[in-house]
């Protein structure tokens, strides 16, 4: 929410070229919070990507006897009540948050961005009733409508991509349609129509590069909303259904044993929230480099 | 699913349904209160006739009450039936009825209303689930006011036991007949307290009933409050909202014996917990990847763990204090074997046996956690299984349904023998007439040897020759692998320190008639 | 001004319908027939049959929408399927309980969110304002279930200070409420700080500097209420954080509110249920953006909505 403000605010951005890209990294680089992030993105990436070389155990194993086991042995963070080790579950879990991060935005992205400009561009009634459909999904507040997809769709790991990805479009549509409706009536565009393009062309062409800064920034926070989202549904026991080691669920199934085995609902919520941390703090230090008037 | 009553049966009884042999209270009881009772699941009905769990029948059992009663100890005692003579021909049973007993609707109970209470059970319209405890009754013959009379068509051995069960209770026929389905949420009995309220899905109430025949209660009232997280039930009961808690996790116990309030019970308990396999639907119908199921699951390590050793890994699909049991080989852990019967069908890593393996959540102690941790050992030998669990009531429903209708795999459920004789423990159970709907084999079991030993042994007066025929009956149910046996659990009760006169029932009942609140 | 309020509960007016057929679609759209789905599993056909001429599931959508609605304004959700009770009692048996459960969560939020934020303003780049933004971010990448995890571990489990479950009393309270409020605590923060951090730059607070007043008046009289615009804007838009964060703080905490009553109906099949509770949460957002925006508007009459 703070963030689409915030972002909505930086309207006037200019054509993009190469050296721009160039001078957004060395400004990120300034930024220790950023580069902090972005260290622990790498490490969510790496765990995500190679989870089967690095998972020091395989996250599905039982071991009844060492059930609830604390740190020890081998096993750096313990093991959960099937005797199963925390870390490689964890590791495994970044891997389905990771999957479960980018396909949601890629949902919300695929359709909320050219819903978005073509409402903002062509205006009217169009956009109207656009807007009072994105009013309706923005009514249902946080992971309600994730919810409630849910409720439609079933339990699931698919389900969970799918709804958490339909919630992330009107982020998207909204985002886009006001940086389209600022650049509408710029120059070029003026130009453009004038030497004949068509309205697709000039919003494909034209005015969607202008907004690509922004919807990365608005992808980065999106990214981490998308896992926390998809955690709480696993932690509601909406989502992917036991063995999988996703860090909602994990939560969810430690609660139990808070008293016996703090570590095993210590270390998935601390995954979690790293993970979402380190997007933040990327996220933070990309708006900061794109607009230096605007830094904390 | 009703609980097994132990037979071992050596202390002589005290009398009254009462105070458990090791609550000799040092102080006075007092009179009043309230009790609340923290249960893991919600009633499912409160007809004393339709009704098949035992969260259920622990209310009812505050309500209502049957000819017979089974102590603690395991004794069938007079309730509302003071004596009977059986005739020579053991064919006709007269039993001489209590008088004076009053309903809780006021109107009298008499030989006319124990007719109508058995007709209706053995009436096909009324479905009642626990017929066949009585199918070989003819006739029911209401005498004298106070005489009843019931034949058989073939001398019938467990009959007495039978008539303990509560799911044969004595209700108001005026009730039934003028309530119609209603009067499954307002039950009307003889029992020591009387049905207040049923809030579904959050409570159940009975009050004080003053016109008992018997010893009156003396709680003013007693509260079944569902609460269906384990961990939930727990907190509640350590923080003084509830006085009672079942089923506590075994794996505070530890704990909770360092302290001094909460107590924690462990009571004998005859509910087997098994796994039962649908073994007229693919892939089930394998003999062999039954018993490579069976193969594959480390019982015991299952009862060390979930169960932190509060419970008895099965040697049979009885627990051992029924009368008739005997232990059978049945099938130690062997991944080894498991692998080979897998392979022998047909299967292996790259094309793994798959199976949903439904189960409940809350209803058996840690159900949950041994349904995963079966999958995580069947997983070992390349044993696929999904898991897939329902709120209690909708799963007995999906459990029940008839043959057609009945996709279920494999499905997790336990089963008490309360009557404390080996007929109910089996004959409902892999008998091949009981096949839902009218019964309880809902994993559609027949073997026509096990049907003719069950058939005999319910019609056999000697008791040597009846368990002979058990045994042979059990070795052929496990040789067919029809369960994944599991094991036997033991009641875990968390009980108020200032709570007195409570009795936990091997039949899984918690008992509050003798209760009392220690100031 | 008062165009704009006239337009702005205009505009309400279809989102409440759209949100009202998003609930009553949801029941239709489930594979299956809706009319089993709203009885439940168990159900006799009988009932199946009665409850399929009862919200005469046979007759065209938009009528069925019409009654949905009608019935809806009454108060007639139906029946729980597991409890069999009315669903608008046992939404009301709940509903304090949510909202008092959210707006201890907002003070807790207002009160710790602003302070932390002025506190940072006030000593911008310091390692103080360092400490307290970096708290803050760390606040708001927690999610809400495992911070509310980790207090019961500390508070109750380990320290035990505070009840871990249940309600009653404001002990009860105080674990949830700082769970709820946490998050939104950061963000509003963070806001206060960049706004105050703002207005404290700006030509009017730097006139009343040069002619001589005390700080504390300035940062007290000029910029804190100036600077406070945005934030309310902020804790408007955090209300639907607060809602939604509700409902998994009912869970961690076994609070007996309309969030875990959701949950529950979701995980039993209860639509009935489920349909009442998320019209409710919905619409109660909905007019509380609704007098966000009005009070918005109100507090800030440089402000034009076209």
């Amino acid at each position: 929410m703070l963030s689409s403000i915030r972002a909505s605010t930086t309207a006037e951005a200019p054509r993009p070229s190469r050296g721009r890209g160039r001078l957004v990294w060395n400004q990120f680089r300034r930024s220790r919070a950023g580069l902090a992030g972005l260290a622990i993105l790498a490490l969510f990436l790496l765990a995500g990507l190679f989870a089967p070389m690095l998972a020091p155990y395989d996250p599905y194993e039982i071991d009844l006897e060492a059930s609830l086991r604390g740190p020890g042995g081998g096993h750096w963070l313990g093991r959960d009540e099937l005797g199963r080790d925390l870390l490689s579950r964890i590791i495994y879990g970044a891997r389905l948050s990771l999957v479960i991060g980018v396909i949601a935005v890629a949902i919300g992205a695929t359709v909320g961005v050219p819903v978005g400009a073509l409402s903002g561009y062509l205006g009217g009634r169009v956009d109207l009733f656009t807007q009072r459909a994105i009013d309706v999904m923005l009514a249902f507040p946080g992971i309600l409508l994730a919810i409630v997809l849910v409720a439609i769709l079933g339990v699931g790991l698919v389900q969970v991509m799918v709804a958490v990805g339909i919630v992330s479009i009107p982020v998207y549509a909204r985002l886009v349609r006001g940086q389209v409706l600022s650049l509408r009536e710029q120059e070029f565009v003026d130009a453009a129509r004038a030497l004949g393009a068509t309205n697709t062309r000039i919003v494909w062409r034209h005015v969607l590069p202008n907004t690509l800064a922004v919807i990365i920034v608005q992808s980065t926070l999106q990214v981490a909303s998308a896992i926390l989202s998809a955690a709480a549904l696993g932690f509601l026991g909406l989502g992917a259904q036991p063995p999988a080691a996703e860090w909602g669920s994990m939560l969810s199934n430690a609660r139990q044993y808070i008293r016996l085995a703090p570590h095993s609902v210590t270390f998935p919520g601390l995954a979690i929230m790293l993970t979402v941390l380190g997007f933040n703090l990327v996220g933070d230090a990309i708006r900061d480099a794109l607009d230096p008037r605007m830094r904390l | 699913m009703r609980r097994l009553l132990g037979v071992l049966a050596t202390i002589v009884l005290t009398g009254a349904l009462g105070f458990s042999a090791a609550a000799a209270p040092a102080v006075a009881p007092t009179r009043g209160g309230t009790l609340i009772v923290g249960s893991g699941t919600d009633a499912t009905t409160l007809d004393g006739h339709l009704y098949t769990d035992a969260p259920t029948a622990t209310i009812m059992e505050h309500i209502t009450e049957t000819l017979y009663e089974l102590s603690p100890e395991g004794r069938v005692q007079p309730r509302l039936a003071l004596s009977h003579t059986v005739s020579p021909d053991g064919r006709t049973w007269t039993f001489r009825l209590r008088p004076n007993v009053r309903f809780h609707d006021g109107t009298t109970f008499d030989a006319a209303a124990a007719k109508f209470n058995l007709d209706r059970v053995l009436n096909p319209a009324t479905r009642a689930p626990w017929r066949f405890l009585i199918s070989r009754v003819t006739e029911v013959t209401a005498v004298d006011s106070s005489t009843l009379r019931l034949v058989t068509d073939a001398p019938f051995a467990p009959l007495l036991a039978h008539l303990t069960h509560s799911g044969l209770a004595m209700q108001s026929p005026t009730a039934i007949q003028r309530l119609g389905a209603d009067y499954a949420r307002q039950p009307v009995g003889t029992g020591p307290f009387r049905f207040r309220e049923w809030v579904r899905g959050d409570r159940v109430v009975v009050t004080r009933f003053d016109d008992y025949w018997g010893e009156k209660a003396l709680l003013d009232e007693v509260q079944f409050r569902v609460i269906p997280d384990d961990g939930a039930r727990l907190a509640a009961l350590e923080a003084g909202s509830i006085h009672v808690a079942v089923r506590v996790p075994p794996r505070e116990i530890e704990r909770l014996r360092a302290g001094r309030d909460p107590i924690v019970r462990i009571d004998t308990s005859l509910r087997t917990i098994y796994v039962a396999f649908n073994v007229t639907r693919p892939p089930f119908n394998d003999k062999r990847l039954r018993q490579a199921l069976n193969y594959a699951v480390n019982k015991r390590a299952i009862v060390q763990s979930a169960l932190a050793g509060t419970a008895r890994v099965s040697d049979a699909p009885i627990a051992p204090n029924v009368q008739g049991y005997s232990p059978v080989p049945v099938y130690d852990w062997d991944t080894d074997r498991a692998a080979a019967l897998l392979r022998e069908a047909g299967y292996s890593r790259e094309r793994p046996l798959r199976a949903v393996f439904h189960h409940p959540t809350g209803r058996y102690i840690r159900d949950a956690e041994i349904a995963a941790s079966i999958q995580g050992l069947a997983r070992r030998v390349g044993i696929e299984l999904e898991l897939r669990t329902l709120e209690f009531g909708a799963y007995i429903a999906l459990t029940a349904r008839p043959r057609e209708q009945n996709d279920i795999q494999m499905y997790m459920l336990g089963w008490g023998t309360v009557t404390g004789d080996a007929d109910y423990g089996l004959y409902a159970l892999f008998h091949s007439s009981q096949w839902p709907p009218v019964g309880f084999n809902r994993g559609f079991y027949k073997n026509d040897r096990v049907d003719q030993l069950l058939d005999r042994a319910r019609v056999t007066v000697d008791q040597a020759q009846r368990n002979q025929m058990y045994a042979e009956a059990m070795r052929l149910i496990a040789e067919d692998a029809a369960w994944l046996f599991l094991h036997s659990e033991s009641q875990v009760t968390g009980v108020r320190a200032a709570v007195q006169g409570l009795i936990v029932h091997p039949g899984e009942r918690v008992m509050a008639h003798q209760a009392w609140l220690r100031r | 001004m008062w165009a704009y309020v006239a337009k702005r509960l205009l505009l309400a007016v279809p989102v409440i319908f759209g949100v009202a057929f998003v609930v009553f679609a949801m029941v239709r759209v489930v594979p299956g027939d809706p009319a089993q789905i709203i009885a439940g599993e168990t159900a006799t056909r009988e009932f199946v049959e009665a409850i399929r001429k009862d919200l005469g599931l046979d007759r065209p959508i938009l009528q069925q929408f019409a009654s949905f609605l009608t019935s809806a304004a009454r108060g007639d959700f139906g029946r729980s399927i597991r409890s069999r009770a009315p669903v608008s009692e046992e939404l009301a048996a709940r509903i304090p309980n949510t909202v008092q459960l959210t707006l201890a969560g907002l003070l807790v939020a207002v009160v710790v969110g602003v302070s932390a934020g002025v506190v940072s303003a006030v000593r911008p780049y310091s390692w103080l304002d360092a400490a307290v933004m970096f708290v803050a971010l760390a606040g708001l990448s927690m999610p809400v279930f495992w911070s509310g995890l980790m207090l019961i571990l500390i508070f109750a489990v380990r320290l035990s200070w505070l009840p871990a479950v249940g309600t009653g009393s404001l002990a009860h309270l105080i674990l949830p409420a700082i769970t709820l409020g946490g998050a939104t605590a950061a963000i509003i923060a963070r806001m206060t700080r960049s706004s105050m951090l703002e207005v404290l730059r700006s030509d009017y607070i730097r006139t009343a500097r040069a002619k001589g007043a005390p700080e504390r008046t300035v940062v007290n009289r000029h910029a804190f209420r100036n600077a406070l615009i945005p934030v309310i804007t902020v804790v408007g838009l955090q209300m639907g954080t607060l809602l939604s964060g509700a409902v998994l703080t009912e869970s961690v905490f076994a609070w007996p509110g309309i969030g875990r009553l959701m949950v529950e109906g979701i995980l039993t099949r209860d639509y009935p249920v489920v349909q009442a509770a998320v019209l409710l949460v919905a619409l109660a957002f909905v007019v509380v953006n609704l007098l966000v925006d009005l009070l918005y508007a109100l507090v800030d009459p440089r402000i034009h909505y076209g």
